[in-house]
């Protein structure tokens, strides 16, 4: 791997727009029961797509290090699609007197996710940590064990991280910012 | 809010979530004396007892159609000459439309190449090329491409409409194909591969998605090449290193049908096709993926470091040929394998002696065994009535013989049934093995009884015949009777 990149493979950041379509292309199969048997987890999804792109020469140092990247991709196929589907008017004309209770029982997942995105992108200039961890644990669905190890912390310490995220996040769309 | 300030409301958040204070205002106080932490936190702590389900579903879980794709075409919509009249179907290349050519008057299948795969000059101009490659195929068992279209910056590719159902459908029906139809399958798709071998193209993305069988039974492969085209799945000629497309490590194709070579990302020829297809028709006879595993992941760990289980233990009714070919296929170093859908074609063209025998030769030949075997317990039983009536050491050591000679002999029947039973791709192997042992006792066995007629005929003259009868019919049995039932029941192949 190392020789490869001293050989000037293509950088991580080059290589996001693939690992986009990658994932586009991966879950377009799920969805059209091309894998028999299986319904479509983000999770097996992100392995597949590590198994197609990330082999010699590529920029990741392993599995675990292109799962961050994919998530990256994961939420912004997910935001892009939920504004494509119009979330953003059924978000402004959600009630605001019950959002913080409808928000708690998650009754409209998909028209909170462009808020969800924004929040997140403000969370990421305060504590880039946390970001990343509502990155795996939401848009690519990774356990706490999977998510502690993408990140190489110890789950007990990424489980209150993620509380902390989640307390944060629902406090930005509850105020209806 | 500084960095300070909000490690310590991390601090603070965490350290009040373990310890859940019962005051939490006095416990902040004697915690901070910063009063913006712990106003922060409070309201942090009040949004988490708060936040219920929030977050909790992932959202591929919870809204998996936003992982659907868009872009389709409406019906009506008119292409250059072609008018869409409905949705076939989705593949990873993009969508296919059943559409008119309306200068030629005919239906047609319209692919549309997702615009990811075409974007890039230089990547459109390989797919291009690798689908007039594709276009350049005419064999009754590939579908014709008729057309390469670029309209309004996207490329179609135009084939023929086949009009039937795919290789999956039939692989997930319940009932397994008959011997005939494992070989006829082979056969086609071998024929069909070999063409395009023949020309230096190979598939790269074979799999029972890719073959359609229509509605006279004749087989279609699909989607000859295209895979090839698609390393351009990378847009990358910017890059440092040039197109990623020239880096060996880009796995194109699905991964249930790769080749280890593939998986590993090192180039791959025909034999990466042939592999692909030992894997089809493995699933095409016994409706099970040799290498089987819960995830993708799994699949491919198994594809790269354990063998297929012998297609014959997973479904009995493959023909021993056919079996022995897929087994080739699947081999994990492509020297191994054949070196292109050609050899194979020519295996397949000597299993054609084998059409499949009426079961009940095969009972015939059971039947045989099994009698050969009492026949076995009758000579040694007639052998201690001679000993017990002469008390003679010729006739001690006769029945000696007799009996060690039939024990072997019927161990050795018993083998085979066994084998046929359980086991039926090795009963040549077996047969060639046990049979000229079994004939040689046979005969030591007929000529001993035959010894012991002999001085029972100077006593008893009808019994002593009768035994030599008996000696001589056992002895006709194993050289004259067995060779024909055998010819019958397996057309020979045991023989040869």
């Amino acid at each position: 791997m190392t020789q490869n990149r001293d050989k000037g493979a293509p950088d991580v950041a080059e290589l996001t727009p693939v690992v986009y379509r990658e994932l586009r292309q991966i879950a377009a199969a799920y969805l059209r029961r091309e894998r028999p048997g299986q319904t479509l987890q983000a999770t097996a999804l992100v392995h597949e797509a590590y198994l197609r792109l990330a082999v010699a020469g590529s920029p990741w140092r392993d599995e675990r290090h292109f799962v961050g990247i994919a998530a990256r991709s994961m939420r912004q196929i997910l935001v892009d699609r939920a504004r494509a589907r119009g979330a953003q008017k059924r978000w402004a004309e959600l009630d605001r007197v019950t959002l913080s209770a409808s928000l708690a029982a998650a009754t409209d997942p998909e028209s909170m996710l462009p808020a969800v995105d924004e929040a997140l992108t403000r969370l990421e200039q305060i504590d880039p940590e946390q970001a990343k961890i509502v990155e795996l644990r939401y848009f690519v669905g990774l356990g706490i064990e999977e998510a502690a190890a993408a990140l190489e912390m110890s789950p007990a310490t990424l489980k209150r991280r993620w509380a902390m995220a989640r307390a944060w996040l629902f406090r930005e769309l509850s105020s209806g910012r | 809010m500084t960095s300070a300030q909000w490690q310590r409301v991390r601090e603070l958040f965490e350290a009040a979530v373990d310890a859940e204070p019962s005051d939490l205002r006095q416990w902040l106080r004697a915690e901070s004396d910063d009063a913006e932490v712990r106003a922060e936190v409070e309201s942090l702590l009040r949004h988490h007892s708060r936040a219920g389900s929030f977050l909790n579903a992932p959202v591929p879980e919870s809204v998996p159609e936003l992982l659907d794709e868009e872009d389709a075409l409406a019906p009506g919509t008119v292409i250059g000459q072609y008018n869409v009249v409905r949705e076939l179907g989705r593949g990873a290349m993009g969508r296919v439309y059943l559409a008119t050519d309306s200068r030629l008057g005919r239906q047609v299948a319209l692919k549309a190449l997702a615009p990811h795969l075409t974007g890039e000059t230089s990547h459109r101009e390989r797919l291009k090329r690798e689908a007039r490659a594709a276009a350049s195929l005419a064999h009754s068992g590939i579908c014709t491409v008729y057309a390469l279209e670029e309209i309004d910056g996207h490329l179609f590719i135009v084939s023929e409409l086949i009009d039937g159902h795919t290789l999956r459908e039939e692989i997930t029906r319940d009932r397994l194909p008959r011997a005939e139809a494992i070989l006829s399958t082979a056969r086609e798709l071998a024929e069909a591969l070999a063409s395009a071998h023949a020309k230096g193209i190979t598939h790269r993305d074979f799999k029972p998605e890719n073959v359609m069988r229509d509605r006279a039974g004749r087989l279609k492969v699909l989607d000859f090449g295209l895979a090839r085209g698609s390393a351009a799945l990378t847009p990358l000629s910017s890059s440092p290193a040039g197109a990623l497309a020239t880096l060996p490590g880009l796995l194109v194709g699905t991964p249930a049908y790769m080749s280890p070579e593939q998986l590993n990302g090192q180039p791959a020829d025909a034999r990466a096709d042939v592999f692909a297809l030992g894997i089809v028709l493995y699933e095409y006879a016994c409706g099970v993926h040799p290498f089987e595993a819960s995830t993708p992941l799994g699949l491919a760990a198994r594809v790269l470091e354990s063998h297929a289980r012998p297609v014959a233990e997973s479904c009995r009714h493959i023909p021993p040929n056919v079996a022995a070919i897929v087994d080739r296929c699947l081999k994990k170093l492509p020297a191994e394998r054949f070196a292109s859908a050609g050899e194979i074609v020519q295996a397949l063209a000597s299993a054609e002696l084998a059409p499949a025998q009426p079961a009940h030769f095969q009972t015939m030949w059971r039947v045989h065994q099994l009698v050969s075997m009492a026949l076995y317990v009758i000579a040694s039983t007639i052998a201690w009535e001679i000993k017990e009536q002469f008390k003679s050491p010729l006739s001690l050591w006769t029945f000696v013989a007799i009996g060690i000679a039939a024990t072997i002999t019927g161990v050795s029947r018993g083998h085979l049934l066994f084998t046929w039973r359980m086991n039926r791709s090795r009963l040549t192997h077996e047969w060639q093995r046990v049979r000229p042992a079994v004939v040689v006792i046979d005969l030591l066995i007929a000529v001993g009884l035959a010894v012991d007629g002999i001085s029972f005929a100077a006593i008893r003259p009808l019994w002593g015949m009768l035994t030599i009868a008996f000696a001589v019919g056992l002895g006709l049995s194993t050289t004259l009777l067995e060779p024909a039932t055998t010819a019958a029941a397996f057309d020979e192949r045991l023989e040869r």
